[in-house]
């Protein structure tokens, strides 16, 4: 019999903490020292990502036996993950008031963090299927935070669509568990090449959860539907949950990498169009959100191994972005203004990928190696980025100063973005060894930034023409409109809730097949079935008797 | 001594009930002495015997009636497994059950036929012939009426009636297999499979479809379940009762007994019956969903959850693989853990705020946190979310079903999965997140109820996140199927 936990307890404590931290909401009184205990809830990872040794741990009693051990991609994605999280917990303590929405909202903050640090630690597949859903189902709290109407929709689209990935990835876990003969991911993502049924079914959990197109639809109308820190742990780091999946169980023949690439194209482009549309600079960044992990998915199609490289700068601009359209909101004066605005075109920038920025870096080691076709694809994609955030810039510039109440003051709020900011510009030139092969001064040639520049300027040309000459606006969803259109969700929506009988979310009724089950049903309930049944059963009985 | 301690458990709650019949109304001392100590002296007799038998030893005690008539109580890890989570959930029942009832009227009755209901699955659970098993499975029937009847009024009558129709025919179908397959094989002892050469497949079959609608009416398989969605009209312990320790258990317990002791898994796969009684239980696990749906009453809601959840314990019988047989028993427990919590809760929420239909459970939250947070983590492991105990099951029938060569039975778990968030999550989001009406009272001042619900939905919390301990209930079934079910 071996111990309660074999190996460093490390990476176990790094999923506990926020779990206990989850618990005080539940005490009276526990909502106040919980808020301001948020920032420090991913710490322990944080340390554990820079600091900690990815060994292996064995829990034998947790779950079916649970193994955790990071892969390189994981840590790198756990560091990135807590300080997002860590940069959003403080947002969230200085800006959301102690009251009982708060105290759900902290509970399950904290469950979703720890699922989300989870998947990036998680070695068998039991434990990543509950840390990811976990991360998935635990994060409609933040999606549904503020109550109102389009939040309230928003959580019913997110939570069928999570429900449906996590009935998908674990149909498909189990079937590569049987396969496998064993959890542990790595021979279950073996034994999944010659198992396409299940790779479909686990991709398409993944595919709901990075965002990937046509599976993305939840994704405009949740991440600008939470408050301000939560669209940015759910843009930053929840959909590279999704992420971590297709590096982790894509196995390297399957036929999987046409199907991502398509996808993730088609998401890179078409999304950042779309992203246009909107008015709300939440919903700008939402779309630019599915823009990139179509970027990601392309490169983790293929099998590209500075897939999270990327993503971790993503992670951590993308964080900032969202933080600072709530740093935005809270800016007293007109130098504060400027002040945001300069530090979310620096963020843009680094997006786009402009020279020297961490972005041309994490590019730059994703195009290595790459096939040419897709590495022009990638470089072209600088310019849908470029105007998409312009159009950012541009509706941030045009939003009303001072429009939210501002319970915090703005030199704190910058603190989060400031760090999350440094963090994308500087740890790209900091971890370059070891993400790809070729050396840095090769990405640093004047010529390859160049040919990556030359896309900026087209797109920063369409922008002008955009900024005098703007799209008709139209609401979030997409692809979504059309089908709720057609499902009628819209319209119940909009009914008042009422009390209905039978009613399962106000305002559906029950369909007309159900009420003719019932009624086949009732007939079986009368003692004229019954006493045919007692009537058979004693003549069988003879029957038994003069056989006998 | 190892013939004494079955009978001693047996009597543990024969006793009580045969003392409390004779109680007076008013000796409500007495009678919740009795009962509470008979179900903790059952615990602790459990306990004893656990040690036991996980150390190997097993125990026997005979009663030779007549020629070929033989009460045979045995201790096997089986009957184990059983026998302890009727105790263990008996003990909480009753507990909450005393602060149910209160002074109400004609307890001595109900905690009579109470006992003798638990005795009755005691014994069954014990039962290591098929004659024993029969006779208990009947007693279980008969004492189990007067409870749904109890409040005496005109639902609660009609529901006992349409018990009794079920049970019936089901008791005619299962003395006809008994006696048919005793006719031709002698005794059958569960301890040695009955020689089946004697008979041709086509008797067999049609035996075997006589045991199953005999042990089906309790284990509500469809088309025989329409008493249990009734059956609510009973008190609340009563419901819980009836859906989580002993009767439908029973009837899930008699299907494992007849696939695995009676026919065995080979021979049941060999007549081709495993797969049909496979897809019967997966037509139930659908069924009992989709009508779950149409429920505006949370306890009827309820009734058919259950309906679709025991179905999972059959299915696990009839694939006959050792996942899918580890899966079906963990269920066993897990379902048991999971439903008494949502009845219990069912009960607090009727008790204490009045509430019956799904509408009057908005924003209960904030005025009975105890019993809505007990209630939303029973029915998030009903829909199989981790890491409560449900998800377990799934994953162990998921892997059991393509041991078994049947795939389709993954289709089955993720429409049941999809159905149970459609028709658990809702009742939740109405819990948490709706305004609650103005009219709306309620408050949790009657620990005697709460803190039973609060025990099983930790438990089954525990089931869930520690399932690889070999203490937890998977672990408990895995012992079972490697020491008697491998192929």
């Amino acid at each position: 019999m071996s111990g309660l936990i074999d190996g460093t307890p490390w990476p176990l404590a790094v999923l506990v903490w926020p779990l206990l931290v989850a618990l005080l909401p539940a005490l009276p009184g526990g909502t106040g020292p919980a808020l301001r205990l948020l920032p420090v809830a991913p710490l322990p990872a944080l340390v554990f990502a820079i600091w900690g040794n990815p060994g292996s741990t064995a829990v034998p009693d947790l779950l079916l036996g649970m193994h955790l051990g990071a892969v390189p991609a994981g840590m790198l994605l756990l560091g990135m993950t807590a300080a997002v999280w860590a940069a959003a917990g403080l947002h969230a303590a200085l800006t959301i008031g102690p009251d009982r929405k708060a105290a759900i909202l902290c509970g399950f903050w904290c469950v979703t963090l720890a699922g989300n640090l989870g998947v990036f630690l998680a070695a068998d597949v039991v434990t990543f299927y509950v840390a990811f859903a976990a991360v998935s189902l635990a994060a409609w709290f933040l999606v549904v935070h503020d109550r109102t109407a389009a939040a309230l929709r928003a959580g019913r689209v997110y939570i069928v669509m999570a429900v449906a990935g996590e009935v998908a990835l674990l149909a498909g876990l189990v079937i590569g568990m049987h396969a496998a003969a064993g959890t542990a991911i790595a021979d279950v993502r073996l034994a999944l090449s010659a198992h396409p049924a299940a790779l479909a079914l686990i991709m398409a959990g993944f595919a709901i959860k990075a965002g990937m197109v046509p599976l993305h639809v939840w994704l405009p109308l949740a991440h600008p539907a939470a408050p301000v820190p939560g669209s940015a742990v759910l843009s930053g780091a929840i959909v590279k949950a999704g992420l971590i999946g297709v590096i982790l169980f894509l196995p390297d023949a399957g036929g999987w990498g046409a199907t991502l690439v398509a996808a993730g194209l088609a998401g890179a482009f078409g999304a950042a169009l779309w992203g246009l549309t909107q008015d709300n600079p939440k919903a700008v960044l939402a779309y630019s959100t599915v823009s990139q992990m179509g970027l990601m998915l392309m490169l983790a199609g293929v099998g590209q191994a500075a897939a999270a490289f990327h993503a971790m700068h993503h992670g951590l601009a993308k964080a900032a972005l969202f933080l600072l359209v709530g740093t935005l909101a809270a800016a007293a004066t007109g130098l504060q203004r400027r002040a945001t605005l300069v530090l979310t075109a620096l963020v843009a920038a680094s997006v786009v990928g402009l020279p020297l920025t961490g972005g041309a870096l994490t590019k730059a080691a994703a195009k290595d190696g790459l096939d040419p076709v897709l590495s022009q694809a990638l470089t072209f994609s600088a310019a849908t980025t470029a105007l998409l955030l312009i159009w950012l810039l541009h509706r941030l510039a045009q939003s009303a100063p001072g429009a939210a109440a501002a319970r915090a003051s703005w030199a704190w709020l910058m603190a989060g973005p400031l760090a999350l900011t440094t963090g994308a510009f500087l740890l790209p030139w900091l971890i370059w060894e070891g993400q790809t092969a070729s050396p840095l001064a090769a990405a640093l040639e004047p010529g390859k930034m160049l040919a990556a520049l030359w896309p900026v300027l087209p797109g920063a040309a369409l922008a002008i023409v955009l900024l005098r000459r703007p799209l008709a606006a139209r609401p979030p969803g997409d692809l979504l409109l059309p089908l709720m259109q057609v499902a009628g969700l819209l319209q119940h929506h909009r009914l008042p809730q009422a009390h209905r009988p039978a009613a399962q979310w106000p305002g559906m009724r029950p369909m007309r097949l159900i009420l003719r089950l019932g009624r086949a049903e009732a007939l079986l309930q009368g003692w004229r079935l019954s006493g045919w049944l007692m009537l058979a059963g004693s003549l069988g009985l003879a029957l038994l008797l003069i056989a006998g | 001594m190892s013939a004494l301690l079955p009978v001693a458990i047996l009597l543990t709650s024969l006793v009580p009930a045969a003392l409390i019949f004779f109680l007076a109304q008013q000796s409500h001392r007495l009678r919740n002495a009795l009962c509470l100590g008979g179900a903790v002296l059952k615990i602790a007799l459990i306990l004893w015997m656990l040690i036991a038998v996980a150390g190997g030893a097993t125990h026997e005690a005979r009663l030779s009636l007549a020629p070929g008539l033989v009460i045979l109580l045995r201790v096997d890890a089986l009957a184990l497994l059983f026998v302890s989570l009727s105790a263990t959930l008996w003990l909480l029942t009753t507990i909450y059950a005393i602060a149910y009832f209160g002074t109400k009227a004609e307890l001595s009755r109900f905690f009579g036929f109470f006992s003798l209901c638990v005795a009755a699955t005691t014994g069954l659970a014990l039962s290591g012939s098929l004659i024993s098993f029969f006779i208990f499975f009947e007693l279980l029937t008969l004492s189990t009426w007067p409870l749904v009847a109890h409040k005496q009024d005109r639902p609660s009558l009609d529901a006992a009636r349409l018990y009794l129709l079920y049970s019936l025919p089901g008791s005619a179908a299962l003395l006809w297999a008994v006696i048919w397959l005793e006719s031709a094989t002698g005794p059958v002892l569960f301890t040695d499979p009955p020689d089946l050469t004697g008979l041709d497949p086509a008797s067999l079959r049609a035996i075997f479809v006589l045991f199953i609608l005999g042990v089906g009416v309790k284990a509500a398989l469809v088309p025989l379940h329409g008493w249990l969605p009734a059956a609510m009209a009973a008190p609340a312990p009563v419901s819980a009762l009836l859906h989580a320790v002993a009767v439908v258990k029973a009837g899930a317990f008699g299907v494992v007994r007849v696939v695995y002791d009676v026919f065995g898994a080979a021979d049941v796969a060999a007549l081709g019956v495993g797969t049909p009684l496979a897809v019967l239980a997966s037509v139930t696990i659908i069924w009992g969903s989709v009508r779950a749906l149409q429920q505006s009453e949370i306890k009827k809601r309820l009734a058919y959850s259950t309906v679709s959840q025991v179905s999972y314990i059959v299915l696990g019988a009839a694939l006959a693989s050792p996942a899918a047989m580890v899966g079906g028993l963990a269920h066993l427990v897990h379902q048991g853990l999971m439903k008494i919590t949502l009845f219990f809760c069912a009960g607090i929420l009727d008790e204490r705020a009045g509430v019956k239909r799904i509408e009057g459970l908005n924003g209960l939250g904030a005025r009975m946190p105890w019993t809505a947070a007990c209630f939303s983590l029973g029915a998030l492991g009903m829909i199989g979310l981790p890491p409560m105990a449900g998800f377990v099951s799934k994953v162990y029938l998921g892997l059991g079903g393509l041991e078994a060569g049947a795939p389709w039975v993954l289709g089955v778990l993720a429409a049941s999965t999809l159905l149970n968030a459609a028709y658990f999550l809702p009742l939740l989001y109405r819990l948490w997140f709706l305004p609650a009406a103005a009219d709306a009272r309620g408050d949790e001042a009657a620990p005697m109820l709460v803190v039973p619900a609060v025990v099983t939905a930790l438990a089954s919390l525990g089931a869930g996140g520690l399932a690889a301990s070999a203490l937890s209930p998977l672990g408990w079934a895995t012992l079972i199927v490697e020491r008697g079910f491998v192929p």
